[in-house]
């Protein structure tokens, strides 16, 4: 009986084993800005549902953890077969070795999608390193009581911009023309690249030379600048993320940012309108903005490439992609979602078409991280007083100069 | 014989166990790399580069001509520590003095609620006093206005000599019921007789504080102030999350700037030259409390 038994558990063992033998994929994600751990296990659990003997490992990590996570994780050699990046870290990613090229594994008919900047956001060195998971276009958000009080009207250019914000700006009533920011965080260079290429002008070049200092891009920080002075006061201490605490108290003129606190406004009561970052006097477009992608990439460290690539696949496919872009209030990158009924609505029409004057915020630039570190210190220079434009911007080239070798 | 020998070294062989692997192992490794160019994005490639590290410590003035970007750290750090440090032992000390009178009503509440900075995790408390601070919505300007102490509100952040106080003040705040605490046991310990012969000797509050009070507790300010010393050498967080350095680079001391090395500055750092940056910091807090206890313990020579 006992030697009947003792098999009989080796047996159901065995078995037990041989299923537990599932392919397991790590995936990191980030948390915060609208990314939520229930939306994404959501995803991981419906893949294991139609791949059984495969787990997914989540890992997830606020937004302004995510690079030292990803360093340190790689660093460790414990990186995971999937990570969701900022595609403006692909080339320092690239060039370490740390995540792969994608070309191989991306058909004509993906790619076809897709809109073409959307590609170039992820295009290094004639490679593919990523397949954009996230999107995002920004505009003008404006408060529609305070500029019909004040009689202004939608500006379309620059002068008309600054005309705007000194007319709405009255400091003793605690209103202010235009909400900015100036902390040393990334969003920061995002906003004053929004001014940068509405006047034509760029960090770095197709050649890829540095013109971060040329005559347009110093225009463009004279006129942040010129801007704050109608701005809330500290502006140095506001990082963007944190503007719509101020525009949504109905205090605030207008200011540029994603469609999704402008809803979040919508509800607080603020009566919202949009228009686009009109172009600056070098510019040659009407309007411009920035375009920002997120992408899912596979490390170079992965042993389970096929499987990732499944993943991905499974993540980006029309119907996840349109049904995460809807949720989280971001721009779509597939062509075709903008006829979905939800992307009609009037919030939407001005973020997608912003995309026809985007450019990609971070090409040609090889180590991201260290050139936002020149591009803050000359902006918040700027800001604080401390230098002028011209002298602000020459440092910051010197600097980007070197990194760029 | 032989058993008396070594069953001490038995007993405390455990301690010297965890002593090996948590903290002369690290130390040892930091050191290791401080003579790598290693990057965390390419760990396997590891470059054997001497002292260059070291060199670069001094040579590296790319963001600032005149001081290299270590030394304008250190410079940053040896003021902001010194700052924090006095402003907790001089507040800590008060705070102690009136904790242990018998004329403050309600002692034990105070005493309870000394610690709450200390419970609440910095980078919570960190963002907290970010709000409180903000120039639109914090309650410390709110207040200060309607109290018609200033006219405008104080962007406490975003200037960079006010930010760097303001760290340093936020840095104390979070330090103080230690230093209280501590500083509080140490007069508990100090004899009632002793205040009652200075008093029939004819002494009033002050001169019992200068003659009794401080020098009976200097033992305890001593070692109080150097732990103080050290941990406020290695604070990160609360700058970070205040102002990550700014504005400016204003609030970059060493801790933020080694971070920066490591993570941020990819293609100018590395882990490696982070590394020497640490060895040289952990030699220059060493040589500062060696110098700072010799200091303090010469009086005790008469």
């Amino acid at each position: 009986m006992r030697r009947f038994l003792t098999l009989a558990l080796l047996a159901i063992l065995l078995v037990g084993l041989s299923f537990s033998a599932e392919r397991v994929l790590k995936v990191l994600m980030p948390i915060g800005g609208g990314y939520t751990i229930e939306d994404q296990e959501a995803i991981a659990k419906e893949f294991e549902k139609d791949h059984p003997g495969v787990k997914i490992e989540m890992e997830f990590v606020g937004w302004e953890e995510l690079w030292d996570k990803i360093i340190t994780s790689i660093g460790a050699g414990a990186a995971p077969d999937v990570m969701y990046i900022g595609s403006r870290w692909i080339p320092a990613l690239a060039d370490m070795g740390a995540i792969i090229p994608l070309d191989e594994y991306i058909k004509p008919e993906k790619k076809a999608m897709y809109y073409d900047t959307v590609w170039n956001t992820v295009t290094y060195k004639g490679h593919i390193w990523g397949v954009v998971r996230a999107m995002s276009t920004k505009v003008f958000i404006y408060n529609k009581k305070l500029f019909e009080e004040k009689g202004v009207k939608i500006p379309t250019n620059w002068d008309e911009l600054l005309e705007a914000a000194k007319k709405i700006y009255d400091p003793d009533k605690g209103i202010y023309g235009i909400a900015m920011c100036g902390k040393k965080f990334v969003s920061t260079v995002t906003q004053f690249q929004q001014y940068l290429y509405a006047n034509d002008g760029k960090i770095v070049d197709e050649k890829g030379n540095v013109v971060i200092n040329d005559e347009k891009a110093v225009k463009a920080l004279e006129f942040y600048k010129e801007l704050s002075k109608y701005a809330q006061p500290g502006i140095v201490e506001w990082k963007r993320e944190d503007l719509i605490k101020l525009f949504e108290t109905g205090k605030v003129g207008m200011y540029i940012d994603h469609v999704h606190n402008a809803r979040r406004a919508l509800e607080k009561g603020v009566d919202v309108g949009f228009f686009l970052i009109p172009g600056g006097p070098d510019s040659h477009k009407p309007y411009a903005t920035v375009i920002v992608t997120d992408c899912i990439s596979i490390t170079s460290q992965s042993k389970n490439r096929d499987l990732a690539v499944e993943f991905i696949n499974y993540m980006t496919s029309f119907e996840k992609q349109a049904e995460w872009d809807l949720k989280l209030g971001f721009v779509p990158p597939m062509v075709k979602e903008k006829d979905l009924p939800e992307f009609q609505k009037w919030y939407w029409k001005p973020y997608i078409e912003a995309i026809k004057y985007g450019y990609p915020e971070a090409v040609g630039i090889k180590d991201w991280e260290g050139v936002q570190e020149a591009v803050l210190d000359a902006i918040q220079s700027v800001l604080l007083g401390v230098s002028d434009a011209k002298t602000a911007l020459d440092q910051a080239a010197r600097i980007i100069e070197i990194l760029q070798k | 014989m032989s058993s008396k020998k070594t069953v001490p070294y038995v007993l405390i062989m455990p301690l010297l166990l965890a002593f090996a692997i948590f903290m002369i192992y690290p130390l040892y490794k930091i050191v290791e790399t401080s003579f790598y160019k290693v990057s965390f994005l390419n760990p396997t490639a590891r470059l054997f580069v001497g002292f260059d590290n070291y060199r670069w410590l001094l040579n590296f003035k790319v963001f600032n001509p005149k001081y290299s970007y270590f030394v304008t750290a250190l410079g940053k750090s040896l003021i902001w520590v010194a700052g924090s440090v006095l402003l907790k032992v001089i507040i800590g000390m008060a705070g102690a003095l009136l904790l242990n009178s018998k004329f403050l009503a309600g002692r034990k509440v105070y005493r309870a609620l000394v610690i709450v900075p200390w419970a609440i995790p910095w980078a919570m408390s960190s963002m907290m006093w970010a709000w409180t601070l903000n120039s639109q919505f914090g309650v410390v300007n709110s207040i200060m206005m309607k109290l018609n102490l200033i006219e405008k509100p104080i962007t406490f952040l975003s200037d960079p000599t006010m930010a760097f106080a303001t760290t340093m003040v936020v840095d104390a705040w979070v330090g103080l019921p230690f230093m209280i605490i501590m500083f509080l046991s140490g007069l508990q310990s100090i004899p009632d007789t002793l205040y009652e012969a200075a008093i029939m000797d004819g002494a009033n509050e002050i001169s019992s504080f200068f003659k009794i009070t401080l020098p009976l507790m200097k033992p305890v300010i001593l070692t109080v102030s150097l732990l103080s010393l050290v941990w406020t050498f290695n604070s990160f967080d609360i700058i970070w999350i205040l102002t990550r350095g700014g504005p400016l680079r204003a609030t970059e001391t060493l801790p933020i700037a080694i971070y920066n090395t490591s993570f941020r500055l990819i293609r100018f750092g590395g882990i490696g030259k982070a590394s020497a940056m640490t060895v040289v910091q952990v030699l220059i807090v060493t040589l500062i409390s060696i110098f700072y206890i010799r200091t303090l313990e010469k009086g005790e020579i008469r």
